[in-house]
């Protein structure tokens, strides 16, 4: 079947479209070339006067594994006060700040998303995150492996093992896991909280294994380069929202020498302890570190006012800021002794200097890194305020007037002592498509998404040309997921189920020699349950995968 | 003016949520109108005259006549006027009740007075388990109001009570009073095991000491509390406790629990 998209305004970075008119065509859920004057088209959409881009890509939001899943056990309250009721179409299910796996998705769709990453799986809670992923409807799915706190690669690294053990054991990993990146969190950090230590900072050693986060980062860093892994380690850096931390940042970023890393919620890394209340923001050294270094790329992780639920792998961190729970419950857990997990609900307060200061913070590293190629737009979902405030978040970047109103509505000790307000810039839609599409899609390596040229998957997002971008971004016209209609006027027309993405590096198979010992001695499992299937993905967990390249072994 | 009646037609099996029918929202409606309203019952909506006869034109004044113990809800958020059942009612009795009075002559199910914050619940038969208590995920019970249970009440009586009276006339199960923020329970029969579980303040008045206490509450000797007289005689037009000023004012006092602030009291009346 051939369907053709005319006359749509298009914005397709990847492909250097700024604001074209262009026609697209649709075959078998790909965009296909011209095709000649005799095929006959079946179904065609008048786009004048629309805006195309292509479907969103979500590169860092959680939405699957255990730590979700105890957050909305946590907040039930969050699920009984916003309750999506069932269509003939959609199912139910409810949530604010931790939906529903349906939910998720739907409001991903309604927002014209189509892909979206899990950025922090536990090797032995990749099943999990999986199936829930699975049951997140509408996108494809993705997810990071954490490594880094892991007993295994910290005993390697603290025996001085080869790198190409440590190589094989990170592919081996991405393989088992069915991930399409290895994140690490708190590098060691982690870990060594179950030594007692209550910070560990880059160059600080271990308690245990007498080794440092830099060697952590640098081991990791260089295993995904020499694997070809084209998504670069995910790095949560150390010191999470300590006031003073970018010092840990810009210390991380020296620590790969070189070697290419994203940096990912840069906005709770980027404080400074300055002024009277010794908080402030630290924005402009790192913004300055990021234009510097072209080996690193950052997602911002805004923060936005209102109720929410911090959910991290960094149980030291979250330990550490229990005390502002809010509402008054919260966890920190050990899981299996692979990393950990914390959750504390947070109210982010705009009358807070510190929490208005934190918003500040975020909106100036977007104005301030110049490159909107390596900078990404997220909310760290649900840390910094749930993903459905990425319109209001586009707003406040392209429209200054209406972001220097905003400003002068928080606290007025953290406007004073911020730059936001000197700040001209404003984003084009342009380069809005380059932080939302293009460029997710290069760091990941996704070839065949984030475009619309010839080749793409046909997932394609239109939207009304309107003045206020807020509204603009919330309810697209139309939504494609692989050619089909699924969403019209910011409405669910057509159930879908997508897939996982995924990477195959090569490796020795050698290395499940030493890991079958280890999982003998500490495991809960057995190496070979250990291990999801591409025929588990398939059949059991539902959400087949999708392989994309890698760039090959060096 | 006659009282608005709702009378069920026959059993149910699904359960039914009746939180529409509170005199503050039903005011302004007519009979035709209520006879209307869409109740779910499973996944199929019906409307309210298919599931009962109604009759009378008063919403300030509501009766429900019912046997069936799959009324949930009945009372849910109600600001004023008065709700009579007759016969049983479900979960959630009166829950996050601000005012009024409710009033269920046979058993209610469980979480009766759940959240409820103001007005006046009387249960003449037994309550189920988290009488007074807090809705899954809260972080407080009743903040308020007043319940009174002429029969037995369920395992974790007034757990996470923040303000308010609760008084059970028969027994209280297990963990009487767990988690208890403040506020006054008093039960006139036996209150079970681990009664006072993790209380932080507080008072739980006993007839007599409970089947268990847990090992973080200390005994605090005997005492002569004065408070006791003005609380039993302001309960001397309360049928079924207007006769507790007799007991007096002496009580075996513990305070715990300990592991929890410790600043909760379990008085016991002394013989």
């Amino acid at each position: 079947m051939l369907i053709k998209l005319t006359g749509g305004t298009l914005y397709d970075p990847a492909n250097a479209i700024e604001g074209k008119v262009r026609d697209i065509y649709i075959r078998d859920g790909r965009i296909v070339p011209t095709p000649p004057a005799s095929d006959p088209v079946h179904r065609s959409y008048a786009l004048d006067g629309k805006i195309v881009m292509a479907g969103a890509i979500d590169l860092h939001t959680h939405i699957g594994g255990g730590k979700v899943n105890i957050a909305r056990t946590m907040l039930p309250e969050d699920h009984r006060a916003h309750v999506r009721n069932r269509t003939t179409l959609t199912r139910s299910g409810g949530g604010h700040a931790t939906p529903s796996t349906l939910v998720a998705g739907y409001r991903y769709a309604e927002m014209g998303y189509t892909s979206c990453f899990e950025p922090a799986i536990l090797p032995v809670n990749a099943r999990q995150a999986h199936m829930e992923m699975a049951d997140t409807p509408m996108i494809d799915t993705g997810g990071y492996a954490m490594l880094g706190n892991d007993d295994l690669l910290l005993q390697l690294i603290a025996e001085g093992a080869e790198q190409e053990t440590i190589n094989d054991y990170v592919a081996w990993t991405l393989h088992a896991t069915q991930c399409i990146g290895i994140k690490v969190v708190n590098p060691g950090g982690i870990n060594a909280f179950k030594f007692n230590a209550r910070e560990l900072d880059v160059d600080d050693l271990h308690p245990h294994y007498r080794i440092s986060p830099r060697e952590i980062l640098k081991t990791l860093s260089l295993a995904l380069n020499n694997l070809g892994v084209p998504h670069p380690l995910h790095v949560h850096a150390s010191n999470l929202g300590v006031p003073g931390n970018f010092h840990s940042t810009l210390t991380t970023m020296d620590a790969v020498e070189g070697l290419p890393i994203h940096l990912t919620h840069v906005q709770f890394h980027s404080y400074g302890a300055e002024g009277d209340r010794k908080f402030s923001s630290s924005a402009a050294e790192i913004a300055e570190a990021v234009n510097r270094h072209p080996n690193i790329s950052i997602d911002v992780g805004q923060i936005m006012f209102g109720q929410t639920i911090t959910v991290s792998g960094d149980t030291m961190r979250q330990y550490a800021n229990h005390g502002h729970a809010h509402p008054n419950k919260w966890t920190c857990m050990d899981i299996e002794c692979d990393a950990g997990c914390g959750v504390v609900p947070f109210r982010y307060r705009d009358k807070n200097f510190v929490n208005a200061l934190q918003w500040a913070i975020g909106l100036e590293l977007f104005l301030m890194i110049d490159d909107p190629w390596r900078v990404f737009l997220t909310t760290d979902h649900p840390n910094g305020a749930p993903f459905t405030s990425y319109p209001h978040l586009i707003r406040l970047l392209m429209d200054r007037s209406f972001r220097n109103d905003m400003l002068s509505q928080i606290n007025p000790d953290a406007a004073s002592s911020s730059h936001l307000g000197t700040l001209d810039r404003v984003y084009s839609l342009y380069e809005i498509a380059i932080m939302t599409r293009a460029a997710p899609a290069r760091i990941l390596g996704l070839t065949d998404r984030g475009h619309l040229a010839p080749g793409a998957i046909a997932d394609i997002a239109v939207y009304h040309q309107n003045d206020n971008p807020e509204q603009m971004f919330q309810q697209p016209m139309l939504v494609f997921k692989q050619g089909e209609v699924v969403v019209e006027e910011g409405r669910i027309t057509r159930p879908v189920n997508g897939t996982t993405q995924v990477v195959r590096p090569d490796y020795d198979t050698g290395i499940e020699t030493r890991l079958g010992d280890w999982f003998e001695q500490y495991h809960s499992i057995k190496l070979q349950n250990f291990k999801i299937s591409d025929d588990e993905m398939a059949a059991g967990i539902g959400s087949p995968v999708t392989i994309h390249p890698c760039h090959g072994r060096s | 003016m006659s009282a608005l009646k709702l009378r069920l037609r026959q059993s149910i099996h699904q359960r039914i949520d009746m939180s529409p029918f509170t005199p503050q929202r039903l005011a302004d409606m007519r009979l035709t109108e209520i006879a209307r309203l869409p109740l779910w019952q499973g996944n199929q909506k019906v409307a309210c005259g298919d599931l009962f006869v109604l009759s009378g034109d008063d919403p300030q004044d509501i009766v429900i006549q019912s046997d069936s113990d799959r009324l949930d809800e009945i009372g849910s958020g109600m600001t004023d006027g008065s709700i009579h059942v007759e016969g049983c009612a479900g979960a959630y009795l009166g829950y996050t009740m601000r005012g009024g009075s409710l009033f269920v002559t046979g058993d209610v199910g469980i979480a009766a007075g759940c959240n409820m914050s103001a007005g006046t619940l009387t249960i003449a038969g037994s309550a189920g388990d988290l009488l007074g208590g807090a809705i899954t995920g809260e972080r407080q019970g009743m903040r308020g109001g007043k319940i009174i249970v002429k029969g037995n009440a369920g395992d974790r009586a007034g757990d996470q009570m923040r303000r308010g009276t609760i008084l059970i006339g028969g027994n209280a199960g297990d963990y009487c009073a767990s988690r208890m923020i403040a506020g006054t329970l008093v039960v006139r029969g036996e209150a079970g095991a681990k009664t006072g579980l993790a209380m932080r303040r507080g008072t739980l008045l006993l007839s007599r000491e409970p089947a268990s206490l847990p090992a973080s509450f200390n005994d605090n000797g005997k005492h002569n509390l004065n408070f006791l007289t003005l609380f039993t005689r302001s309960l001397q037009n309360q049928p079924g406790f207007s006769d507790l000023w007799k007991r007096g004012s002496r009580v075996q006092r513990w305070l715990g629990d300990l592991g929890y602030d410790g600043k909760g009291e379990i008085l016991v009346w002394c013989e």
